[in-house]
């Protein structure tokens, strides 16, 4: 009978590089430490008036820094330290989750094309702006269109070294 | 060898000549060539032998639709691919090939055997045959029958080559780039939406690259399309499946047509195409026809001899004949006239053929035999001659040849179509199904919708034959050597479905999915049957169209892609320092960290001892955490668990049981009540998942009304247990913020504060029976706090421990391990654990269930502990349970071991089990049943060390 | 592939970004100590198994996160609608 040796298939030791990646045409880079919050009400106005900023009203949109990802819930990517008031006692949910995630910036002419790779939306046709979370391959992701050939990527921190090297794979 | 190369024609470079080789012998051919074409070029006939009977066999069409001449293609070292078809395998300079299913060689292959005997061979042979004795089949049937069949050999090296995969959208997608594919691309694209036009040969033009009358107008629709920066050209690449709304997956062959040292970047590419709108031409296949001889070398497809011919600038023989039932036939032969070949003969079954076609035959000097058939082709290695008669007479005269074409009609190729659940419908004049009625925004055009003119024609199973069926010879699919009198003894059997008759016979299946033998087999069964066709039915196409690599199916995930491996923060620190992993659920976690020459066994045995007598430290980071927050969090988790919740005061935390609705235990965890409308819940690693997804499920779906929301936070944490009597001592210097006294700071409680600098949640609690403490840090701290406690636990030799002495540790103190000690059947009840059910509450999830009459029932396993009577003896977890050793084999199974380890505390072996009635068993001795002996072993409670919690409170 | 719209999102998603939640328009009862034991039962493991227009419930885990109901037809596939959870049954 035909022997087939083990195959070490989930022992890759995959590492994040210190390193962006530069490749033809694209730029993989992790992106600066942000303070994460997910903030979560049904109705959006006792937020609003908790943080005292507007929040974006229909899923996908952005606004300064805050994604609507979905009916009752936002994503917030504020600068690292930002704190944020917990509304002990109201009808909302402000959790700290700067360490849940790690961010990636895609970068250049060929950032749909690497994001096409793995991820099933029409990436392409994402107005600078939308956010939204999806999945890359079997990995969840949250992907924001930044500028025209500008993509933010989300994803938690154990699924961050593999998320980078298929997106490498793909460059 | 009879084969050679015109001196003019085809679309051939015949200044690049390439060398090549082919069982080892060396060959020429020329750039532009496929190895079919290059082949047939040399005067080779022999391409292979046929899958059951081992008959040679040459080629039979020159497209995907070849059944016969697969070949290996090795490409150095660990690089070999079996299975490819001749005609679609692109030269290159210093091509190997190897012919298949031969031993030893291809011409003289010893277990042709099969096909002298082949009367005894019929359909159903193997299921009939070799079911008694059953012990001979693994010693004698299975190695003799995977000796002869089996198609190629698959490779035993690993895979070198990487592979890439992407999504796609379009506007419109166009499967095929012949003429009538290239033209709803340029329609499409002057629309200016997003077009991809996707063809599986060499170069598009499908088959206008056979008739240079249309090169000019290929050549100049091709530029408009590369021009147009809203078209994406993607050639060599095949639409495999066509799934749901319009999702179609295709693979595209990038480097395995190039010299292998100027390939480069990953092989193949599997696209995943989301269309609005898909155009189906994939073209019409020709159908064979079925008589004695029909698959001898040099007996192929007139449609594949026109290719050679105007494509390749080949001459598949230098005496050829021509059997037709359709028009195309003789427009192909005097296509090949033209071309320099030479047709000596056309025979057509029709007594009626357009005046047209026979006068420009005669003129061509072709002599023509009308209302006549090809009774058998002659010939062993290669066909010589053949008999004809007038159709279904004895009258029968011999013509000697080299090649014989046939030209029995064209069967749309309607695939893709089926895949996608189109509708089809029998249509007489094709003698054919054509598509009919989609669901999806999907049309066919050209050959595949039936919108071509190939002219007219029969549509027939069989050539006339004076022969009775189960006389005959001629085949239907030639690639699963399935004969016309298969079909018949299949119908004989009382076979009437044709899906049944497919499956008896393998017509149509596997990898050449019926592209040449489908519809003759249809019209077989319904001649047999005496019923129409549309009566007998249609097999199903199924995906993929060719056969593919696993490779292009993988895409990115390879190697070290092949599943994210999750590792904490702390991973890399346990990599350092010698951890054995296991892999928990997608995460990597450390087993155990042995010291010099430790097996595991004695690293486990240390890191416990360590624990009990001083202290450990456990990275527990992979444990899921769900932070739910809002006024009704203490609702919604009174309704879920089956603990209460409502009185628990912050600052405390909770043992949490979860079941399902069916009373099942599910999960379990440690929750703290951080806030009154915050509670910090934990979950098992493999759990975190699962439980998120079911209390998304009953807070969405039936209590909508409470204002409380879930948020993951497992990977917002890092988690480091650190337990044993010392614990305390460790942490002291390094907590700010919190008062650690015993007072202070009682066990199940749960505090916020500082340390090494950075915010923590310490929980006191221990899954190990010692005082404990699980440190949560941000998990980008965790690394940092890790080695600080490491450092700061010196002066008790503070021991990192694993999940291997994490396990050991709670089975001494009789804790579960969800998914060990219960499956998914155990009640709190059967686990001994009804003290975690709220008595008072109305309700939980599960609660009703729990008053079943099946889970109230005596007999139910319940969770006990076993002692074996020699206590260096470990019993295997899964290892069944008798109540009576010396009863008849199969013995009534009463339990089984979930847990079982040596216990460092009590210097013997323990294990937890479920047995039946097990709490009324104390003291019973029991019997495990093994291959060494019959293992004894006395029912004990679960709880092995410290039963009443000392050494919790240190 | 399936695309299935999201009642949430209000658009054409990938079935990769979803679950599939079972058959919908199965309530789990105000005070389910009040059943019988066949009535329980019913609850707990009877369903459907239609042969065409089949109501169940989706979650979109990987968008919006978002149990809703849809109509599809168990025959060919297709979604004939979807809607959000807590709506009537269509």
């Amino acid at each position: 009978m035909l022997e087939i040796a083990p195959m070490k298939l989930s022992a890759a030791d995959l590492a994040l590089p210190a390193e962006a990646l530069v490749a033809d045409g694209v730029q993989l880079a992790l992106a600066d430490d942000y303070a994460r919050f997910s903030l979560r009400a049904r109705d959006a106005a006792i937020l609003e008036g908790l943080l005292g900023r507007k929040l974006p009203a229909k899923i996908g949109e952005t606004l300064d820094g805050v994604a609507c990802l979905g009916p009752d819930e936002w994503l917030a990517l504020l600068p690292a330290g930002t704190a944020l008031p917990l509304g002990e006692g109201l009808p909302v949910s402000v959790t700290d989750i700067s360490s849940r995630a790690l961010g990636f910036v895609v970068e250049g002419p060929r950032a749909v094309e690497l994001i096409t790779s793995g991820c099933p939306l029409d990436v392409a046709k994402f107005p600078i702006g939308r956010g939204t979370r999806t999945v890359f391959e079997t990995v969840e992701i949250v992907v924001w269109r930044t500028a025209e050939a500008r993509f933010h990527i989300e994803v938690w921190r154990s699924f961050a070294p593999w998320l980078w090297h298929a997106l490498a794979a793909a460059a | 060898m009879s084969g050679y190369r015109l001196s003019v024609g085809g679309r051939i470079n015949r200044a690049a000549p390439l060398s090549f080789t082919f069982d080892g012998k060396a060959y020429q051919g020329l750039e532009g060539d496929s190895l079919a074409s290059a082949l047939l070029a040399s005067g080779v006939m022999l391409f292979g032998r046929s899958f059951k009977y081992h008959r040679p066999r040459g080629i039979l069409g020159m497209g995907s639709e070849e059944p016969n001449a697969l070949m290996t293609v090795e490409r150095g070292p660990a690089r070999m691919t079996p299975n490819l078809r001749a005609p679609s395998v692109a030269l290159h300079a210093g091509l190997a090939a190897k012919s298949q299913n031969r031993f030893p060689t291809l011409r003289r292959d010893l277990t042709a055997v099969n096909d002298t005997l082949s009367a005894f061979f019929p359909a159903g042979f193997y299921n009939k045959t070799f079911m008694w004795p059953r012990a001979a089949w693994e010693s004698v049937y299975e190695p003799i029958i995977r000796r002869l069949a089996g198609l190629g050999d698959s490779p035993t090296t690993r895979d070198p080559d990487h592979y890439g995969a992407t999504y796609a959208h379009c506007d419109v997608l166009v499967v095929g780039a012949g003429p009538a594919g290239i033209a709803a691309a340029v329609e499409a694209a002057a629309t200016g939406g997003r077009v991809i036009l996707i063809d599986e040969q060499e170069e598009p033009g499908g088959g206008a690259l056979a008739d240079p009358a249309q090169w000019a107008d290929l050549a100049a629709s091709l530029a408009a399309l590369n021009a147009a920066d809203n078209v994406q050209i993607l050639s060599r690449t095949t639409a495999i499946g066509h799934y749901h709304q319009n999702f179609v997956v295709a693979v595209e062959r990038l480097t395995d047509h190039l010299a292998p040292t100027d390939a480069k970047g990953a092989r193949e590419k599997l696209w995943r195409i989301r269309a609005g709108r898909v155009v189906l031409a994939q073209g019409a296949i020709e159908r064979p026809l079925v008589f004695d001889g029909n698959d001898i070398p040099g007996v192929m497809l007139a449609s594949a001899a026109r290719t050679a011919a105007l494509r390749y600038g080949v001459a598949v023989g230098r005496s050829v004949i021509v059997m037709a039932v359709h028009d195309s036939g003789w427009r192909d032969a005097l296509a090949l006239m033209a071309a320099g070949v030479t047709v000596s003969t056309i025979i057509d079954l029709r007594q009626d053929v357009a005046a047209e076609l026979v006068d420009a035959a005669r003129g061509a000097g072709i002599a023509v035999h009308l209302g006549c058939a090809v009774t058998s082709a002659r010939g062993r290695l290669g066909i010589s001659s053949i008999t004809y008669a007038p159709g279904g007479t004895v009258d029968e005269r011999a013509i000697a040849c080299d090649a014989l074409l046939m030209a029995g009609g064209w069967t749309p190729t309607v695939h893709l179509w089926s895949h996608a659940k189109g509708t089809l419908r029998w249509d007489g004049a094709w003698g054919a199904y054509l598509p009919d009625t989609t669901h999806e925004v999907m049309t066919c055009v050209g050959g595949c919708g039936g919108a071509w003119d190939y002219g007219s024609g029969l549509a027939l199973g069989t050539l006339p034959s004076a022969k009775p069926l189960h006389k005959r010879k001629g085949f239907v699919d030639f690639q699963n050597d399935v004969k016309a009198r298969d079909i018949g003894l299949a119908v004989q059997e009382g076979f009437r479905s044709i899906e049944h008759i497919k499956r008896y016979t393998t017509n149509g299946m596997a990898t050449d999915q019926g592209k040449t033998s489908n519809l003759n087999g249809l019209q077989i069964a319904s001649d047999v049957l005496s019923r129409p066709v549309t009566e007998i039915g249609l097999t199903t196409f199924r995906p993929p169209y060719t056969p593919q690599t696993f490779g292009a199916l993988l895409g990115h995930h390879k190697e070290a892609l092949f599943q994210p491996l999750r590792k904490t923060a702390i991973d890399d620190w346990a990599r350092d320092h010698g951890a054995v992993y296991e892999n928990v659920a997608q995460w990597r976690r450390a087993r155990y960290f042995p010291r010099g020459a430790e097996d595991m066994d004695a690293a486990v045995l240390r890191e416990c001892l360590a624990v009990r007598d001083s202290v450990g430290m456990f990275d527990a980071s992979t444990l899921g955490k769900i932070e739910v927050v809002g006024p009704d969090a203490a609702e919604f988790l009174n309704r879920l668990y089956t603990n209460p919740w409502k009185s628990l005061a912050p600052g405390r935390c909770r043992y949490g049981l979860l079941l399902r609705e069916e009373g099942f235990i599910m999960d379990d965890g440690v929750a703290g009540r951080m806030a009154p409308d915050r509670f910090h819940v934990t979950t098992t690693t493999g759990g975190a998942a699962r439980v998120l997804n079911m209390m998304e499920d009953y807070l969405q779906t039936e209590w909508s009304d409470l204002d409380v929301w879930l948020t993951s936070a497992t990977e917002q944490w890092a988690v480091i247990a650190v337990q044993g009597p010392k614990a305390r001592d460790v942490i002291a210097g390094l907590v700010s913020g919190i008062d650690l006294s015993r007072e202070a700071f009682p066990h199940m409680a749960v505090r916020e504060g500082h340390i090494c600098g950075v915010p923590t949640r310490l929980f006191r609690v221990s899954f190990t029976g010692e005082l404990g403490f699980e440190v949560n840090v941000p998990a980008q701290h965790g690394r940092m706090v890790w080695e600080a406690i490491h450092a700061a636990g010196q002066p008790y030799d503070i021991t990192p421990y694993g999940t291997e002495a994490m396990h050991v540790l709670r089975a001494e103190k009789g804790f579960i391990i969800i998914g060990q000690d219960t499956d998914g059947t155990i009640t709190p009840e059967d686990a001994g654990m009804a003290w975690a059910i709220g008595q008072k509450k109305p309700d939980f999830v599960g609660k009703r269930s729990l008053a079943r009459p099946d889970l109230v029932a005596q007999g139910r396993k319940q969770l006990v502990g076993l002692l074996t009577e020699d206590g260096t003896h470990v019993l295997e977890e899964g290892a069944q349970i008798v109540a009576d050793p010396d009863q008849p084999v199969p013995m009534t199974m009463i339990g089984h071991v979930t847990s079982a380890y040596l216990s460092p505390a009590l210097g013997r072996s323990i294990a937890l089990a479920l047995v039946a009635d097990g709490r009324a068993r104390m003291g019973e001795t029991l019997y495990v049943p093994m291959p060494g002996g019959v293992i004894r072993a006395v029912v004990t409670g679960p709880v092995f060390y410290d039963a009443e919690g000392s050494r919790l409170d240190a | 592939m399936l695309l299935i719209h999201c009642p949430y999102c209000e658009e054409d998603r990938p079935e990769v970004e979803f679950a599939n939640g079972g058959q919908a328009h199965i309530a789990r009862p105000a005070d389910p100590s009040a059943y019988s034991d066949p009535q329980w039962e019913e609850f707990l493991y009877i369903r459907r198994n239609p042969r065409g227009r089949h109501h169940e419930r989706w979650r979109h885990v990987h968008g919006c996160g978002r149990f809703f109901n849809a109509v599809r037809d168990t025959v060919s596939d297709r979604f004939e609608t979807t809607y959000k959870a807590g709506e009537p049954a269509r």
